[in-house]
């Protein structure tokens, strides 16, 4: 398993790395064709009894159909025909169930081996979809098309060995037409893969503009615009019609042409025998003879040459799909953002991990320079905290507040300078028992799509008495019970019945709940309103009352009365000053 | 039948001349399919038959089954290709106007006291919607198709064998009626949990990507992971609980379509042997047979498929569920015509209904124009709901609102929270209403965007919005306030128009607005009051 992990992660590209996910389930494809080979066997053997039994009864007007073993004979080819799906679906379901499931621990372990550094080169829905929904949607390619690609080459050679064994015309006439039915394929599914480009661009507006139009709705309402605003939907959504339209004329075009092989074949199989048995001609047969048996085995068989290639012609979309999918988590697995300072050089393994004292009496920064993307970002911080105290971070957008921060959680390391726990240079860079120990709160609160119970638990076990004296001291208690269910409301992803400021002051009760000792805020207040905000840093304040630690970066210039010190950030180009 | 189902019909009854040409050519395509097949069963035992003797081979007319054999396997292929673009291209059709309709409904309805799960409306319109296709595509066709090839089938085996109809007649309707229904009972509950599971599983994954640092200082990224990875496995379960249902319920019809395909060919050889029918007929009825079996197959699932498209469709109707909002608002506002611009409450009462106590109780109070009033009451005391009550996006429990001197349309909100729209400064400002750059312009520059503006690479036609251009909080508000200024009110609501302006600016601006809506009744609900003017009155609930 960790080998073929390895191996999707290092596919150089899309087909490729289907290839390798295919490999996972080999022994399932092995059985699948396996099965594929018996069911056309099944069929050679039904057309040749077949055959036999009505050759005899009107071409040589015997009864040899009143034996009985041919009835069984007929009676068991037929039912193994009707069975044997049944084994291949579930075979067919197992490969792709664990295929997928090695490609979403893939995607999973590169996303917490990389965890912040994907964004914002990803977004959390995009790698939301992309583990579920995205990796889900491969189902038919794995189970359906990939056997079925490999008996599209077999089986066919099977019924041209079959005919063959009577006649040289027809296998010939499959022969030289087969060939031209993945070539015109070709022709029309490189059309068709333009069009299906075109086509999910057009999805995606739509996508984007549906999202987007719904996030802001109440904007549209106000301004009494819905109805225009339809309009506008309406007609994205046509223009995805007519690219998807385009799609799918192609791709029945390809489907039409195995069709129309499949009907001329039997058709020319017909008439050519027809002619054959009027004796208007002597050609095809090895011997010369040709009974009624002969005919009916070799137009049984004609719609047959071409039925596993049609059935791969209808999964055309699941290939196309799987395709997408490959080249999204190529993009993921590509994209090694955090390259410069892999964790894979930094392995938290716990020898290296010192650990650490009980008791946090002082932090002291050092000459501290943090990076992001290999670029040193600000001049070198001096900082000393002690518990009880708290620091504004202040400085204009992109100088690294956030980085700085981020760095002191131990989700970046420390590009230049000294970190220091009670006078003790310390690598706090995916440091577990530091970071248990670090509490973070940002801009958008972050709040799992589950009860507020476990969002304030989160694996610990507390009694609802300390819920709730948590939730009073960042005033959220009142808030809570007046939400249906109280500590077993659910907050979904739109959050529900809460407002920016409640989810902010949640994310605060949980603060208090844990107790961490150093509390790191990202502008918890940009988002909300004076009267909001005002309220938040009071019931922050309870934090360091009673001991913590805590440094918040923020624009807002009224928060400064309640701080203690205020460092501003400095670029490094930027001149020093006082 | 939910109004969704009713609603996908009446427009599919509006391309009813391309969905039945649609139908039309499938029916034709399965009937040319098992002719070609029949036919050329009868061509090559006729022949080979004739054949047997030289006097029989010459007079044989091979020319027009010859021919009969050509044309039918043209019309297959053309009649497939016709059939499959008119039938798609009917069911998009359907597809995209329901989704515009759907939109406007959602659009129109108040989501004060519901919020809108943003995601699953989105997903639902884009993705879910789509399956609403089966109703038509993958059911109404299909099965049409089966039930007049098997009657066809049936008339046809009774001209030939007659005898047999005792047996065939139960076999294909046990194939074609009870399949088709257990096909629905077996697969219907597993799909709908499958769907429940995967969106359990999507949720998750969103938890986890919008919480990472959280779940990381907090040790709880491995143990998340893996319950999102066997959340996964549950669903694929189901899955393959779903096709393994579903391959049983085909593998059952298969064997009775087997049993059909052995009385045929027995009692053929019986009719034969007893010279009821011709040498050259018994291939002839076995190949219909099998060609009718294929037929009978595709159309096992269309009962489910009906059950499936059905099902999307409830789903997505229970977005915005009609029964819950009271579509008639019972007069709670009365417009009164008068020129006077004043606001009356009297015992107005609101509570959400998930929460236990009233938000506002037995307010009452007047507002009269020309005045600014600014709200005044404590944090979660109802101050935004109190506007939404004016506007009427929240209906009151009890009491009631008597506006005078204003039209509904002239009552215009700024909202607290101001959404910014994917689109172009000039999209985000007009918001489909007719304005001239120079109107644009000058809403701008009284709220100080000019300049910000003027720094814009496109001017108005910069696009704004996720991914593009995000202005920063204090300029959403101000692009807020101009929005409001562009449109022609008698009343203003403004929900804390000033939050992350700083003060002199903030000052500024309202003292330009005071002139601007000067004679209009404005209520404004903020908490920084020291930017009152003296003309302003407070309201105190």
């Amino acid at each position: 398993m960790k080998n073929s992990t390895a191996l999707l992660c290092d596919s150089p590209d899309a087909k490729t790395l289907l290839l390798n996910a295919g490999k996972i389930a080999n022994r399932e494809s092995f059985w699948l064709t396996g099965i594929g080979i018996t069911q056309t066997l099944c069929t050679i053997v039904f057309a040749a009894i077949i055959a036999l039994l009505i050759n005899s009864a009107v071409y040589l007007q015997q009864s040899i159909w009143q034996q009985t073993h041919w009835w069984w004979l007929l009676a068991l080819v037929l039912s193994i025909k009707a069975l044997l799906p049944l084994i291949q679906s579930r075979l067919a379901d197992k490969a792709s169930t664990k295929i997928r499931h090695a490609l979403r621990t893939a995607t999973f372990q590169h996303c917490q081996q990389h965890h912040i550094h994907l964004f914002p080169t990803f977004s959390a829905a995009e790698l939301s979809s992309l583990i579920s929904t995205e990796i889900d949607s491969t189902r038919d390619y794995f189970a359906e098309f990939l056997p079925q690609q490999r008996l599209a080459v077999l089986a066919p050679l099977l019924i041209i060995i079959a005919c063959s064994s009577i006649n040289w015309l027809v296998p010939l006439i499959f022969a030289l037409t087969a060939p031209l039915v993945p070539l015109f394929m070709i022709i029309a599914g490189h059309k068709a893969a333009e069009a299906s480009q075109r086509n999910l661009t057009q999805l995606n507006r739509l996508g984007n503009l549906l999202a987007d139009r719904i996030k802001g709705l109440n904007a549209l309402q106000l301004a009494r615009a819905t109805v225009h605003e339809q309009e506008s939907v309406y007609e994205q959504s046509e223009s995805y019609r007519r690219s998807t339209m385009q799609v799918l004329r192609l791709a029945f075009l390809s489907g039409t042409l195995l069709e129309f092989f499949s009907a001329i074949s039997v058709a020319l199989v017909a008439v050519y025998l027809g002619l054959l048995f009027l004796g208007k001609y002597q050609i095809g047969t090895w011997s010369g003879e040709i009974s009624l048996g002969h005919g009916i085995f070799l137009l049984m068989l004609a719609p047959e040459f071409y039925l596993p290639l049609r059935r791969l012609g209808t999964l055309y979309h699941a290939r196309a799909d799987a395709i997408s999918v490959a080249e999204h988590l190529l993009r993921l697995f590509s994209n090694n953002p955090s390259n410069d300072n892999t964790p894979a050089k930094h392995p938290p393994t716990a020898s290296q991990q010192k650990s650490l004292s009980k008791k946090i009496n002082v932090i002291t920064l050092r000459n501290l320079q943090t990076a992001r993307h290999g670029q040193l970002l600000n001049k070198p911080l001096n900082l000393t905290l002690t518990p009880g105290q708290s620091v504004l971070l202040r400085g204009p957008s992109g100088i690294g507040k956030s980085t700085l921060l981020d760095t002191l959680a131990g989700f970046l390391p420390i590009a230049a300078g000294q970190l220091l726990i009670n006078q003790q240079a310390s690598d706090v860079f995916n440091h577990t028992q530091w970071q248990s120990r670090i509490g973070y709160i940002a801009q958008q609160p972050e709040l799992l799509f589950d009860s507020i119970r476990h969002n304030l638990c989160l694996g610990r076990a507390f009694t609802d008495e300390q819920l709730f004296a948590a939730l009073k001291a960042a005033q959220a208690d009142a808030l809570v019970r007046g939400l249906p269910k109280q500590l077993d409301y659910q907050i979904s992803d739109s959050g529900g019945y809460l407002s920016g400021g409640q989810a902010q002051r949640i994310a605060l009760a949980r603060i208090f709940l844990h107790q961490p000792d150093l509390l790191l805020l990202d502008e918890p207040t940009a988002n909300l309103d004076d009267e909001t905000a005002d309220l938040f840093l009071k019931a922050l304040q309870q934090f360091t009352q009673q001991g913590g630690m805590l440094i918040m970066a923020s624009h807002r210039i009224s928060d400064k009365a309640f701080f203690q010190q205020v460092i501003t950030l400095h670029s490094k180009e930027e001149a020093t000053d006082a | 039948m939910p109004r969704l189902v009713a609603r996908y019909f009446s427009l599919l009854w509006e391309q009813r001349s391309m969905a039945v040409i649609g139908l039309l050519l499938a029916t034709i395509t399965a009937i040319a399919g098992i002719a070609l097949l029949t036919v050329s069963g009868w061509f090559i035992s006729a022949t080979a038959l004739a054949g047997l003797s030289i006097a029989g081979a010459h007079s044989f007319n091979y020319f027009a089954p010859g021919a009969i054999v050509r044309g039918l396997s043209i019309t297959r292929t053309v009649g497939r290709y016709g059939e499959r673009v008119t039938t798609h291209e009917a069911t998009l059709r359907v597809i995209s106007k329901l989704r515009a309709e759907l939109f406007k409904t959602i659009a129109n309805k108040n989501w004060q006291e519901n919020p809108l799960n943003n995601h699953d409306t989105s997903s639902r319109l884009l993705e879910d919607i789509k399956h609403a296709e089966a109703l038509y595509l993958s059911a109404l066709v299909p099965g049409f198709v089966m039930l007049l090839c098997c009657l066809l089938y049936l008339f046809a085996m009774a001209v030939f064998l007659p005898a047999s109809s005792i047996w065939l007649v139960p076999l294909v309707l046990i194939s074609i009626l009870f399949m088709p229904w257990l096909y629905l009972r077996k697969v219907l509950a597993p799909q709908d949990k499958l769907h429940r599971e995967r969106n359990q599983q999507w949720s998750t994954a969103s938890s986890i990507f919008n919480n990472l640092r959280l779940l990381i200082l907090h040790q709880r990224l491995e143990k998340t992971g893996t319950t999102l990875l066997d959340q996964a496995s549950i669903a694929d379960f189901t899955e393959k609980q779903t096709s393994l249902a579903r391959e049983t319920v085909l593998s059952i019809n298969q064997v009775i379509l087997a049993i059909l395909t052995l009385v045929v060919l027995w009692q053929g050889l019986l009719a034969l042997s007893a010279e009821q029918i011709e040498g050259s007929h018994l291939f002839m009825l076995l190949l219909l047979t099998l060609g009718t079996q294929e037929i009978i197959l595709n159309g096992t699932s269309a009962l489910a498929n009906f059950g499936l498209g059905y099902a999307a469709l409830e789903r997505i109707d229970n977005l915005s569920p009609s029964q819950n909002q009271p579509e008639i608002e019972y007069k709670s506002r009365q417009f009164i015509d008068t020129k006077e611009i004043s606001v009356l409450l009297s015992n107005l009462d609101y509570h959400y209904p998930q929460q236990a106590s009233a938000v506002i109780s037995q307010l009452s109070g007047t507002l009269t124009a020309p005045h600014w009033y600014w709200l005044t009451a404590p944090s979660g005391h109802g101050k935004t709901t109190l506007q939404h009550l004016l506007t009427g996006r929240l209906t009151p429990s009890s009491g009631s609102i008597n506006i005078h001197g204003s039209h509904v349309e002239q009552i215009n909100s700024m909202p607290q929270k101001i959404d910014l729209l994917r689109g172009t400064v000039r999209y985000n400002l007009c918001l489909h209403q007719t304005h001239t750059d120079e109107a644009l312009i000058e809403a701008l520059a009284l709220v100080e965007l000019d300049d910000w503006l003027q720094q814009l690479p496109d001017g108005l036609n910069t696009w704004l919005g996720h991914s593009e251009r995000m202005p920063s909080g204090g300029e959403l508000k101000r692009l807020g306030i101009a929005r409001l200024l562009l449109q022609d009110s008698r009343i203003l609501l403004l929900d804390e128009p000033t939050a992350g302006i700083d003060q002199p600016r903030a000052a500024r601006i309202l003292n330009k607005l005071h002139q601007h809506w000067a004679g209009k009744l404005v209520i404004i609900n903020s908490h920084d009051s020291s930017l009152m003017s003296r003309s302003d009155k407070t309201f105190n609930f």
